[in-house]
């Protein structure tokens, strides 16, 4: 099933509707707190007629298009950390960039059961998972020596919180398999880095948020370059992809306090639950 | 030690270069869909192939792959990708940028990481490994 039918669409028809749901993914995507790409990859894959590499190669742009606009902001009010990101992101990267050597060696088949069954993962932990905001932890050696340390004004709490983390090798660890699963599939991979910022390593849950918004942006910066270089990113999917996000994001942020986050979440669960499901399906041949 | 004179060297390079990378990236697409310049992959036969994987894509149009883009500037969608290219490069020219205030502080720790990450991302972009075809 294709969004519109592919036969008697004129050409210009596939930008505008990219747009029009890489707009709602934007928003959407802000509601309920995860990473665009990953609705992006499977619905696109799924609802319209690019093949999986170039949908992967526009995922990854559409992730970090989104992350570098909102860098500055994030960086400037201490959401998010270069120290922290700096030694994650360098892991991050060179795994994402061997994730997206072997992905676009992948068979598509194999490609669309991984995917699916890897959506059908994330809705699960989406669904599962709860930040929190930890207490102060003591830093390990290797946390020190990196300086994975600083502090932050929460303007709501009206406190400025002093942080450090923990668990340093398994963090490094967490973001070689995030990074090589995100150039993999074209993912973003926010879903998985707040967690592991927060859970794992103990920052507060306000710099997981920025800080993996700042990870996204070096980490795809790798990969994008593999699927550039191999011809992987077609501009009349990319920047319509890139734009639609742009501004629903926009769009859902000043909608964040208006709308009822919690039924968004649930809405953006049973969409990854139906994407994942129909990429699983179309990868075994059903 | 405060990481605040770098955070607001990188968010000042990150902002500057990103709305430079999405006004380019707009601008080649309107000259782009458009028709003000010639695509070298005409629209009506890209969305012939698009549903094919990459590489048999590339073996059916004769896009171009690598940096070969360069040499076809005078084409909408190439113009295109080095549109897009640009944004990718925006995460290197902040290291770039924030690498020698690093080694002027004698920060070395963090200027080794962000030379060993500008070192990642330029081997990236240079293709000299690249995607199995």
């Amino acid at each position: 099933m294709n969004l519109i039918d592919v036969a008697a669409a004129p050409w210009w028809a596939w930008p505008i509707a990219l747009f029009a749901v890489s707009f709602l993914i934007g928003i959407v995507a802000v509601l309920a707190g995860v990473g665009g790409g990953v609705l992006f990859v499977p619905i696109v894959g799924t609802l319209f007629p690019f093949h999986l590499d170039f949908v992967r190669g526009a995922g990854l742009m559409f992730a970090l298009s989104g992350t570098l606009a909102a860098g500055p902001q994030l960086l400037r009010s201490g959401m998010a950390s270069l120290r922290l990101v700096m030694p994650l992101a360098l892991v991050g990267s060179i795994a994402s960039f061997i994730g997206a050597l072997v992905g676009l060696a992948l068979h598509t088949q194999l490609l669309q059961t991984l995917l699916g069954i890897l959506i059908l993962g994330i809705a699960v932990l989406i669904w599962r998972s709860r930040a929190v905001d930890t207490e102060q932890v003591e830093a390990d050696a290797l946390g020190a020596f990196l300086g994975l340390e600083g502090e932050f004004h929460d303007s709501a709490a009206g406190a400025t919180i002093d942080w450090r983390t923990h668990r340093t090798v398994l963090g490094l660890a967490a973001f070689a398999g995030i990074g090589f699963i995100g150039g993999i599939f074209g993912l973003g991979a926010g879903f998985a880095n707040v967690p592991a910022l927060n859970l794992l390593m103990a920052a507060p849950v306000k710099v997981a948020v920025g800080s993996s918004a700042l990870l996204i942006s070096v980490i795809n910066s790798s990969a994008v370059w593999v699927y550039l270089q191999r011809g992987a990113l077609l501009p009349l999917i990319v920047v319509p992809a890139m734009l639609g996000v742009m501004l629903g994001s926009r769009i859902g942020a000043r909608l964040l306090g208006a709308m009822p986050a919690a039924v968004v979440r649930r809405l953006v669960i049973v969409v990854m639950l139906l994407a994942g499901a129909r990429a699983l399906s179309r990868g075994l041949g059903l | 030690m405060s990481d605040r004179p770098t955070r607001e060297l990188y968010a000042w390079s990150l902002d500057r270069a990103t709305k430079a990378g999405f006004v380019i990236a707009l601008s080649a697409f309107l000259i782009y869909v458009s028709g003000a310049l010639p695509a070298y992959v005409p629209v009506a036969e890209l969305v012939r192939y698009w549903s094919l994987p990459v590489d048999r894509f590339i073996a059916v149009t004769g896009a171009p792959q690598g940096w070969a883009w360069l040499r076809l500037l005078g084409y909408g969608d190439a113009l295109n990708v080095a549109a897009v290219a640009l944004l990718a490069l925006v995460t290197p020219l902040c290291y770039a940028r924030l690498l020698p205030v690093l080694v002027a502080e004698r920060d070395w720790l963090q200027a080794a990481l962000a030379a060993a990450q500008l070192a990642v991302l330029l081997t990236a972009a240079s293709g000299l490994i690249s995607a199995p075809g």
